[in-house]
């Protein structure tokens, strides 16, 4: 029994991590279905919600925001799923004695984190259409949401994986990840919401407004992102 | 040099005020296999965590196979394996994913070979394609000493490895240790004394964190170590 | 080699010089303050108030241009906010200094940097609603300062129930570190994407222009009394916590 190991390159690592978290999740569908019928429930309730608004109410002004609330509640749930199997046997040491990046975890983590936020968004956002817009004609501009709801999704995904790191060590873990990750994640949100809500209304000014929100949610994502992956080692390393 | 497994001077972990592991100095030498008694809150599973990197020491050093753990963690990680009553098993994977997925972190080369090759030594061939929560829970502590061994570690450390075993499990889990004994060090941190006296080359007893002996068995009668045990245990309760 | 410069390494602890400064600074606080209040209102001129878009019943009277009192408020909300903030970066400080040689005492540091800026906070939001209720003529809007020190009011009390929710002192000491970071870098971000943003839906009820010069005086005069308060309670304070700490390990020593 003799056994060669070489150090594989970080990439292969990165690989290996992501392929083990999309084949877990492809297994057993945990955090795409809870993710998924969470967001229809946010929707029955938005439904009740604006059930008795006035028939001219312009949903158009509000759709953006109502959109937001209900990924940041969505991926809120999954990220508090996301590190439950790494914990349950100890997986997660398991994989800290392996001589690799701590960073790499992180940025597998992220990674497979966005992929099922996203899934989850292209599931629900055509049935948030189909609920709130269909009565109304938003902009011709309206794909254009695509673009925030990609941008906002990584700021998620990044800032939300370090924070599941740390709360899952935690006492009340699911409270404590709400608590530390809507208000870290305000700045974000609020310019999101501007630049969905621009596409979706349109007019004269809406290109202004929707570029200058895009910019300031893509910084966003670049120092929380590059932030999150340089403190991960210390979180993950105690 | 180059006769010792493992050496530590004053190793020393700190919890707030409380010395978890005080002033710990020895050397075991390679193909030894020591066993580390001591009360409840003795220190036993810290200075495990500290030996195999998962946990930082506070003061003080120490070498596994000449390599120091605190300057080239990484070097360190690549000669030890860690059995523990946490399999680091991904319950929703197949026995032979987990060990691919392992093999592929580490950069064993020809993993699925090695894969095989483990799976036979263990005896769960016929069920690799099963997902591990299928598994019982001496199946499952096989496949996490398949696991610990996938990259051909120098070092074993074993931590209660007898927890939530049956005696038939208990039996097949020495075979297995004693096939893969030769040219390995094994520490191990067992409640048993007889059965952690019987196994071991080498006899430790924390209290408090500090060693209260350290000797060969060839050097120690049973009845003797078992008196000094006894001792302790007395020490921790009061 | 490691362990020597370790040792070497000079730690923050009660009965250093700054311990020296502090009777000094008390009294300097306190007369910098009461020179502040007095100043406020006998020394810096009145001041317009803001114009608003429609008559506000304000204390039983309908009024269309704000000039009251309240508008001293001013003269200690931005002097405390600016405190609190520059507590925050303390924390954020210290934090770096734990994380790079996880000493324990830097989180203590960062502990009570925490503390010093949630009271600060709590006072900016304090004097910041009297502000807006009788200025503006709003209990509440989403106006950049105020969302900002709401959030940041927020993130300080998270770091608090973070820490209450981890026994491990070392795992508890790189979270909040971590956290605090964290919160040093997101609150000029939200700070910015909130201003630059344009909310459509409030009316922007800031006063444009800057300030004259007494006004500027006593602002400052208030500023240097609430950085030697803020500097007073940080090192009793810490005299306090390191005292409890020392006295918490000679027991432990005891023990034994």
């Amino acid at each position: 029994m003799s056994v060669t190991v070489k150090r594989p390159s970080t990439f292969t690592q990165y690989k290996t991590l992501l392929v083990k978290d999309l084949r877990q999740e492809f297994r057993t569908k945990e955090m795409l279905t809870s993710m998924g019928i969470y967001a229809l429930l946010v929707l029955i309730v938005y439904g009740a919600a604006l059930a008795q608004t006035a028939q001219v109410f312009d949903i158009l002004q509000m759709s953006g925001g109502l959109l937001w609330a209900l990924i940041v509640f969505t991926s809120l749930l999954g990220l508090n799923r996301s590190f439950t199997a790494e914990k349950e046997q100890g997986c997660l040491e398991g994989i800290l004695l392996v001589p690799l990046d701590r960073s790499v975890v992180f940025l597998a983590k992220a990674t497979s984190n966005l992929l099922f936020l996203l899934v989850v968004e292209i599931i629900t956002i055509p049935l948030f259409y189909f609920f709130f817009l269909t009565s109304t004609t938003p902009s011709d501009s309206f794909w254009l949401i695509v673009v925030p709801l990609v941008v906002g999704t990584i700021g998620v995904a990044g800032i939300g994986t370090l924070l599941s790191t740390i709360t899952i060590n935690t006492r009340g873990k699911d409270v404590m990840l709400a608590v530390l990750f809507i208000p870290l994640i305000f700045p974000l949100l609020y310019a999101c919401v501007s630049a969905t809500t621009a596409a979706i209304v349109g007019g004269d000014l809406f290109m202004e407004t929707f570029t200058m929100s895009l910019a300031l949610a893509a910084g966003y994502d670049v120092i929380m992102v590059l932030l999150s992956w340089v403190l991960y080692d210390f979180v993950i390393s105690v | 040099m180059g006769d010792a497994a493992i050496t530590t001077s004053k190793l020393s972990k700190v919890f707030g005020n409380r010395k978890a592991v005080d002033n710990v100095t020895f050397d075991l030498p390679k193909g030894a296999f020591l066993s580390i008694f001591g009360p409840n809150g003795a220190g036993k599973t810290t200075l495990l965590r500290v030996l195999s990197t998962l946990s930082r020491a506070t003061s003080g050093s120490a070498a596994l196979m000449d390599i120091d753990i605190k300057e080239e963690p990484d070097k360190v990680r690549d000669h030890i394996g860690l059995i523990s009553h946490n399999s680091m098993l991904y319950m929703d994977l197949t026995a032979e994913e987990n060990l691919l997925f392992a093999a592929r972190l580490y950069g064993v080369e020809n993993p699925e070979e090695r894969v095989l090759e483990l799976l036979e030594a263990v005896e769960l061939k016929h069920r690799r394609l099963d997902t591990v929560r299928t598994f019982s829970r001496g199946m499952t502590q096989r496949l996490s000493i398949a696991r610990a061994l996938i990259h051909d570690p120098d070092v074993v450390f074993l931590d209660e490895p007898y927890s939530g075993l049956d005696p038939h499990a208990v039996e097949i889990f020495d075979g297995l240790i004693d096939q893969v004994r030769e040219n390995r060090t094994f520490v191990m941190v067992s409640h048993d004394l007889q059965k952690g006296f019987s196994m071991c080359s080498h006899a430790l007893v924390l209290a408090k964190g500090r060693i209260v002996a350290f000797d060969e068995k060839e050097n120690l009668d049973f009845d003797e170590f078992s008196q000094i045990y006894r001792a302790t245990v007395g020490m921790g309760v009061a | 080699m490691a362990e020597k410069a370790k040792k070497a390494l000079k730690l923050p602890e009660s009965g250093q010089w700054p311990d020296s400064v502090v009777p000094i600074a008390l009294v300097g606080a306190a007369v910098f303050l009461v020179a502040g209040f007095l100043m406020a209102f006998l020394y810096a001129s009145p001041v317009n108030g803001a114009a608003l878009s429609e008559p506000v019943l304000v204390g039983d009277q309908m009024v269309t241009n704000v000039q009251l009192l309240s508008q001293k408020i001013f003269y200690f909300h931005m002097p405390v906010a600016l405190v609190s903030f520059g507590a925050l970066a303390f924390a954020g400080f210290y934090s770096v200094r734990f994380l790079m040689t996880k000493e324990q005492r830097f989180d203590t540091c960062t502990k009570i940097a925490m503390e010093i800026a949630l009271l600060f906070v709590v006072l900016t939001m304090i004097t910041g609603e009297m502000w807006t209720r009788f200025e503006w003529g709003l209990w509440w809007t989403w106006d950049p300062r105020l969302t900002t020190y709401l959030i940041l009011m927020i993130i300080v009390i998270a770091y608090f129930i973070l820490r209450n929710a981890i026994d491990d002192p070392e795992r508890r000491a790189t979270y909040g570190s971590v956290i605090a970071i964290i919160a040093l870098v997101d609150v000029p971000i939200c700070y910015m994407v909130t201003r630059v943003i344009p909310s459509s839906i409030h009316p922007v009820v800031l006063r444009e222009g800057g300030m004259t010069g007494d006004m500027g005086m006593t602002v400052a005069v208030v500023m240097i009394g609430m950085i030697m308060l803020g500097f007073v309670l940080y090192r009793m304070r810490f005299r306090q916590v390191r005292l409890t700490q020392r006295v918490e390990a000679i027991k432990e020593q005891l023990e034994d």
